[in-house]
């Protein structure tokens, strides 16, 4: 493991280098967990913590994707007996519901765990038990999904779940209480996310980084953050509406008594166009990231970057009713949203022109992360035109609910956001594990990825424009769908094997592949890339002092660091919101076992809460002992105490 | 391009038609906008870059790029003012005030279509189910409701779609310019069957229409043989009769489609099958095969019962 | 922090030497202030979102209450009112002890606290019985119960904070971070009480302006 760039420069002699290692030595034992399974349940660290909740997002990502390989497959023939209706719906539900609150917000946040705080050049987010909460929380309201999937309780009105067909008079049983109890859990996972995003941000950026010389990446994840505090609330509390309908005879969505079935549209939708921005914006992050670094040039107009991110997130709460558009909805409204629904394309195009630019006055590497960067740029652009298109009501009213509109999803989606995560997976790789991922596999996964997305996806707009609805488990033969499905299916296959790609190259590198250096990519700018790969428990011996806008850019040879932390116990550098001034010491808590324990006692609070109300009453004291606990003071020798003499 | 069974890109109305001008026109823009951004971004990637000293004069400098990216940013914002003004006049064309020729209540219902037509004299109403005969060249008024979830109906060549929303009444306006037989389908995901509910419009020429018309509000044939008058007695000592009406019977149950006028149909189960006697009685013997989950159970009947009742029901014209 | 200050900090290389810095701080320099607001946030949100489907719903309705159902009682949603706005003084003297660090007093301010919680509790019990509705009556008294509802689980949350407190408070060890939980949870406090005042408006007020 070769020495942190930010240690002390003046460690040349041997005395020197000593106290350097004593330091790491200090520092190690103060910062890391406790050993074996204990200790790693224990785990507060963002990056343990961070790791899991990729790995976690990923595993859900491929049970999604065996999903939509058996949607595939029934869809690929017409009249195909292969799936029947019941099992096809919860098939498409739990796809939908898998993917976008198991996978993609998931995977987003958990990125963003365990990058800002390298990034920002701190240790570890802003409150490390409240981090280990909202994951565990997460893994137990995703075993609960499936749980119930494999045991035919499975969801199957569909991942937006519209009433009155997912109400109790339609929907019998517990499959839907099933879906509006995942989404609590998911929930809450995600605001705990963006609460440590936003705090961490605000608060604990290296001395010097003031806002405008933050990373790109980490705007776009302050933005993320943002927006999943004020969006995902309304989802939240729609299937709390939705379950109390169903469990104790509320009337939210029951026209009869006054309710309204596009009560649930509107709340769901508030929520839900915000969610895709949530999904989509870090993955604009990790294109500037990406960009940056293989073309070696600084991302032109970053005050033009920064000013569109803040404003895609502004703007995408304003236009939830385009997916009302076929309700009786005024059409005076209705123009509204269609102008709103065709501005925001306008930040985003900025971001492309910025980027073109930075490409253009820069030398490309064509590593594999910067390939899906490509294929992202090609890609999205399809799903960002389509979707202007489907802003326009006549428009839409003809391909609203049909494949037109799964072409026009996936395509910005996995294009707008998978593919830059793969970029990603393969960029910061190295930085999490310590070895670098194949170049010649990462091709063709990035061929087969490629080819197979746009193969499957493309057609699915002429499908979509040929009649073919959407949520359907089979077609009539005369319909004419059938040469178009098989098209798709066999893109399907192809991007299930670059998934296999992926795989293999993950285990192989694993295994034995090429040990990475600090900076592998010899390139990068942010301060991730200050410290080893793998970073240590502390990730930084030193903090950093910033001096501009890409850190490691700006490096000089006596660079200057932080001094006068604590070692001996876990203690983090508080700067000031705007210009990053040193503030004050924080001292974060170290591991315990009072995080899982109480996301436990709210798993079990959650699920007993499709059966019976009481469950609140019983919960909530179930979960108080953990919460009360894990914040009770366990002092230790040497900490200030209070006494009665203080006035 | 095949000729589809039901598609957005062959409009036989005036309302289809719009919305098809108005996607070529964004299909057209959209593919120049695609070609000219992915064109400068891969020039961008591959141009031919020699020394630093030459990457560095050749740049535009800061300046000059930032005059080109706002150029491209005035260039988008004023494409996106083009295609709000070209859709802004569609919406507005598709409005409609005109006196419909003929007003049809169409309700949705867990999974197939029923369909009434208004008409001032009570008894010359006509209710038929996932058939709508409408008048070529005549604006047709479709009054949507749902008698349980939300549905949408979907005739692409003629139209875009509206949703039927239980509790709240919409409308869709439908025109067909040539006579013909236009498929249409549920697209709101409304349960088990949502992939078979399908419904045909059917636009017939004028006197075609009063022909059928007249047929329709006339109540049943009274049966004039043994076979079909024992048909009549297995239908109304079955089943059948706590779901489905036929005028002129004492079978009055709305819960299932009026099966006054059966025999004039096409299809059956809402587009699941061709109207046939074999696959009527695979239908009445066992729907679940054909379409699980819908709400008509099996029945079990004697091969003779069953074939006095092919029989009946095939009078119903 | 002041120019002259941050200079000293820095040593020759630029270095910036932070051990002088302090290890407590209240108000926006902490970072559980800005936890605090951002479970804020999200709580509020939520609170708005039942007050929007409240609004919502009105439009269903010919009569707000529906014809069948009386207008909410006023007493105990006053009182309740009246006593949430008097806790704001209280809670007010206490973050004020906790920033000068005063134990005494923020003892006194914190079972103060827990006393008020406990009787917006028991209040709030008489307040749901004040709608004279059901929340499976209609969707009126769903929305009611809803609103309502969802501010009661952050009183009950408030209680159980207080008693924790108070009971941490006394049992001690008391550390200096602990004086900026009880800040954090006076600033909470601002925010539990000032937004039942508007949900009452909404929720006991307004049905009356309408008829």
């Amino acid at each position: 493991m070769s020495a942190p760039i930010t240690a002390d420069p003046a460690a040349a002699e041997p005395e020197a280098r000593a106290s350097v290692r004593e330091l790491h030595e200090t520092l190690e034992r103060t910062w890391s967990d406790r050993p074996g399974l204990l200790g790693w349940l224990m785990s507060v660290d963002h990056k343990s913590l961070g790791k899991r909740y990729v790995i976690t997002a990923f595993v859900f990502f491929l049970l999604g994707g065996i999903e939509a390989a058996m949607m595939r497959m029934q869809l690929a023939r017409p009249e195909s007996r292969l799936i029947g209706p019941d099992l096809y719906n919860q098939l498409f539900t739990t796809h939908g519901t898998t993917m976008m609150f198991l996978f993609a917000v998931p995977v987003m946040v958990a990125m963003g765990l365990y990058l800002v705080p390298l990034m920002i050049g701190s240790r570890d987010v802003a409150f490390p038990r409240l981090n280990a909460y909202g994951y565990y929380t997460y893994l137990i309201g995703g075993l609960f999904l499936y749980t119930a999937f494999f045991l035919n309780t499975g969801p199957d009105a569909g991942w937006f779940a519209y009433t009155p067909l997912s109400g109790p008079e339609f929907a019998p049983g517990k499959r839907v209480d099933v879906w509006a109890q995942t989404i609590t859990f998911t929930e809450i996972s995600a605001i705990i996310g963006a609460i440590e995003l936003i705090v961490t941000i605000f608060k604990q950026r290296a001395p010097g980084m003031s806002l405008n010389r933050m990373p790109l990446l980490v705007w776009s994840m302050l933005v993320m953050a943002f927006m999943i505090l004020f969006a995902m609330p309304w989802v939240a509390v729609d299937s709390q509406f939705l379950a109390m309908d169903r469990l104790i005879g509320t009337h939210f969505f029951n026209q009869a008594e006054g309710g309204d079935a596009l009560l649930w549209q509107h709340l769901f939708w508030f929520f839900g166009h915000p969610e895709v921005y949530i999904i989509f914006i870090p993955a604009l992050g990790y294109v500037s990231t990406i960009i940056a670094t293989f073309t070696r040039r600084e991302i032109f107009g970053y005050p033009a970057m920064v000013l569109s991110l803040v404003a895609t997130g502004f703007l995408g709460f304003g236009l939830w009713v385009h997916h009302m558009f076929a309700t009786n909805i005024p059409q005076l409204g209705e123009s509204f949203f269609t102008a709103a629904s065709a501005m925001i394309a306008i930040p985003t195009g900025i971001q492309f022109f910025c980027w073109i630019a930075t490409i253009w006055g820069g030398r490309p590497r064509f590593t594999t992360p910067f390939l899906f960067i490509l294929g992202f740029m090609v890609t999205f652009l399809i799903g960002g035109l389509s979707g202007v298109m489907v802003a326009s009501v006549p428009f839409d009213l003809q391909v609203h609910d049909t494949f037109f509109i799964v072409a026009h999803l996936h395509y910005v989606l996995i294009g707008g956001a998978v593919f830059p995560l793969w970029g990603a997976f393969y960029y910061w790789f190295p930085k999490l594990t310590g070895r670098m991922l194949s170049e010649r596999l990462g091709r063709w996964n990035f061929a087969l990825f490629f080819i197979g997305m746009n193969v499957t996806f493309f057609p699915m707009h002429l499908l979509g424009l040929a009649g073919m609805p959407r949520r359907v488990y089979t077609y009539l033969a005369e319909t004419g769908w059938g040469t178009l499905n098989l098209v798709a299916t066999v893109g399907g296959v192809t991007i299930a094997a670059s998934v296999l790609v992926f795989l293999y190259n993950v285990a192989r590198s694993l295994a034995n592949g090429e040990v990475a250096s600090s900076d592998p990519w010899e390139a990068s700018s942010t301060l991730e890339w200050a410290t080893t790969s793998p970073p240590p428990a502390y990730n930084f011996a030193h903090l950093p002092v910033v001096q501009g806008r890409y850190p490691l850019w700006s490096r000089t040879v006596d660079e200057p660091v932080v001094t006068g932390l604590r070692t001996d116990q876990r203690q983090l550098l508080i700067t000031t919101l705007l210009d990053a001034t040193p503030d004050h010491r924080h001292r974060t808590p170290d591991p315990t076992l009072w995080p899982l324990v109480a996301a436990v006692a709210t798993g079990v609070t959650f699920i007993a809460l499709i059966f019976t109300p009481w469950a609140l009453v019983v919960g909530a004291a179930l979960v108080a002992g953990p919460l009360i606990a894990w914040g009770w003071p366990k002092p230790k020798p040497g900490d200030p105490i209070v006494t009665e003499g203080v006035r | 391009m095949p000729d589809w069974l039901q598609s957005v890109l062959q409009p036989a109305g005036p309302q289809a038609e719009r919305v098809h001008a108005l996607w070529n026109f964004m299909l057209a823009v959209s593919v120049i906008v695609y070609v000219v951004v992915v064109g400068v971004l891969l020039l961008a990637t591959f141009r031919p870059r020699h020394s630093e000293a030459e990457l560095a004069e050749g740049a535009p400098g800061e300046r000059g790029v930032t005059r080109l990216v706002s150029l491209a940013t005035a260039v988008t914002v004023l494409t996106l003012f083009a295609f709000l003004l070209f859709d802004f006049s569609t919406g507005r064309a598709l409005t409609s005030s005109v006196k419909p020729a003929v007003s049809i209540e169409v309700t949705g219902h867990q999974w197939w279509w029923e369909a009434t037509y208004y008409h001032d004299i009570p008894n010359k109403r006509v209710t038929t189910a996932n058939e709508i005969h409408i008048p070529v060249g005549r604006p047709v008024l479709l009054r949507l409701n749902s008698q349980d979830v939300i549905h949408s109906f979907w005739a692409p060549d003629l139209n875009g779609k509206r949703d039927l929303i239980p509790g709240k009444e919409s409308s869709l306006w439908l025109e067909a310019d040539t006579p013909g037989v236009y498929r249409g389908q549920c697209a709101e995901f409304c349960g088990y069957q949502h992939a078979k509910m399908a419904f045909l419009i059917v636009a017939d020429r004028p006197a075609d229409f009063q022909r059928w018309y007249a047929a329709q509000a006339d109540t049943a044939k009274t049966p004039t043989d043994s076979l079909t008058s024992r048909g009549l007695e297995v239908f109304l000592t079955s089943p059948c009769v706590m779901c489905h009406t036929i005028h002129g019977t004492p079978a009055g149950a709305t819960l299932g489609p009026d099966l006054t006028h059966v025999a004039s149909r096409r299809y059956i189960g809402a587009g699941a099958l061709p109207n046939t006697r074999g696959n009527l009685a695979g239908w009445i013997l066992d729907a679940q095969g054909i379409k699980p989950g819908a709400h008509m159970p099996p029945n079990s009947l004697s091969p003779a019962d069953l074939q006095a009742l092919l029989a009946y029901l095939g009078t119903l014209k | 922090m002041s120019a002259v200050e941050s200079a000293r900090m820095q040593g020759e290389r630029g270095s910036i030497d932070v051990s002088a810095l302090p290890e407590t701080t209240f108000g926006h320099r902490a970072v559980t202030w800005w936890g605090t607001l951002g479970f804020m946030a999200a709580e509020g949100t939520t609170l708005l979102i039942c007050a929007v489907a409240y609004l919502y719903v009105q439009r269903n309705f010919q009569h707000w209450p529906p014809a069948e159902t009386p207008l909410p009682s006023l007493t105990v949603p006053t009182v309740q009112a009246a006593l949430m706005l008097l806790s704001i003084p209280v809670m007010a003297w206490t973050a004020r002890a906790a920033r000068r660090l005063e134990l005494g007093k923020i003892r006194l301010g914190m079972v103060l606290s827990a006393i008020f919680a406990l009787g917006f509790c028991v209040l709030r019990w008489f307040e749901f019985r004040a709608l004279h509705t059901r929340w499976d009556s209609n969707a009126y008294g769903s929305v009611a119960w809803a609103v309502v509802f969802a501010h009661a689980t952050l009183l009950v949350a408030q209680l159980g904070e207080s008693i924790s407190i108070a009971a941490l408070l006394f049992a001690g060890p008391v550390e200096p971070k602990h004086f900026a939980d009880v800040d954090d949870s006076c600033l909470y406090w601002y925010f539990m009480t000032g937004s039942w005042v508007l949900l009452y408006l909404l929720v006991f007020i307004s049905p009356r302006l309408m008829s």
